[in-house]
């Protein structure tokens, strides 16, 4: 399994701020997955972390891999 | 390479004005340092549409921003001939007027605590997960943008 979480603003557009999905290959697997189930994002800005490490490429996820989709940051 | 220590940085509620001071208080000892340099973050109640912000919610993706957090430290540290760090931000909800950060460095001399905090601040900013919700008076609520 793997849990994807998200923060801020993303939480008005999925409705949930975790949810647990089956294995997917990849990061850019899980966003279609995740634009299929919440709509919303497709207007969404976001960025992607894995394991809490920053990726900007499409990259592959390993079962058991905690995946963050995070607005921009507006702490302080 | 060895293993970056994670403090907590994470405050419930408003950093306390008390909680400041004794802070302060307790470099008396430290008599190395010849500069301390503090900005603390006050929460606005901007108008926006009529709408007055009463509050921010602060959430964060906490072991990510712990982790960043401990990797700007380290740097800032190799640049800066810093005594000593310190950072404490707010998690849920802080008022306007409250404190929601607070950064604290010191070092031998005025412009390197100066410089180190300036950048620490801008980098907490830039680079930690954390995401504020403007909540207005009465009700609703707009998630905040750093300028």
């Amino acid at each position: 399994m793997i849990e994807v979480m998200f923060f801020g603003q993303l939480t008005d557009a999925t409705g949930v701020s975790s949810v647990m999905v089956e294995e997917v290959g990849n990061t850019d697997m899980l966003i279609q997955m995740m634009k299929q189930r919440y709509p919303a994002l497709e207007s969404s800005t976001y960025m992607i972390a894995i394991n809490n490490a920053m990726v900007t490429e499409n990259s592959i996820v390993t079962p058991g891999s905690k995946v963050a989709f995070m607005p921009p940051f507006s702490g302080g | 390479m060895e293993a970056k220590k994670i403090r907590n940085i994470f405050t419930a509620g408003p950093v306390e004005a008390a909680f400041i001071a004794d802070s302060i208080a307790k470099h008396s000892t430290k008599t190395s340092i010849g500069g301390h340099s503090i900005f603390l973050g006050q929460v606005r109640a901007d108008l926006m549409d009529g709408k007055q912000v009463e509050a921010i919610e602060y959430t964060s993706h906490v072991d990510m921003a712990l982790e960043v957090m401990a990797t700007i430290r380290e740097d800032i540290f190799t640049r800066y001939a810093l005594t000593c760090m310190h950072v404490h931000h707010s998690l849920g909800v802080v008022k306007a007027g409250e404190i929601c950060l607070f950064v604290f460095t010191s070092s031998k001399h005025r412009k390197v605590a100066i410089d180190a905090c300036s950048e620490c601040v801008e980098r907490i900013k830039a680079e930690l997960p954390v995401w504020g919700k403007e909540i207005f008076e009465g009700e609703g609520y707009q998630w905040k943008i750093n300028q």
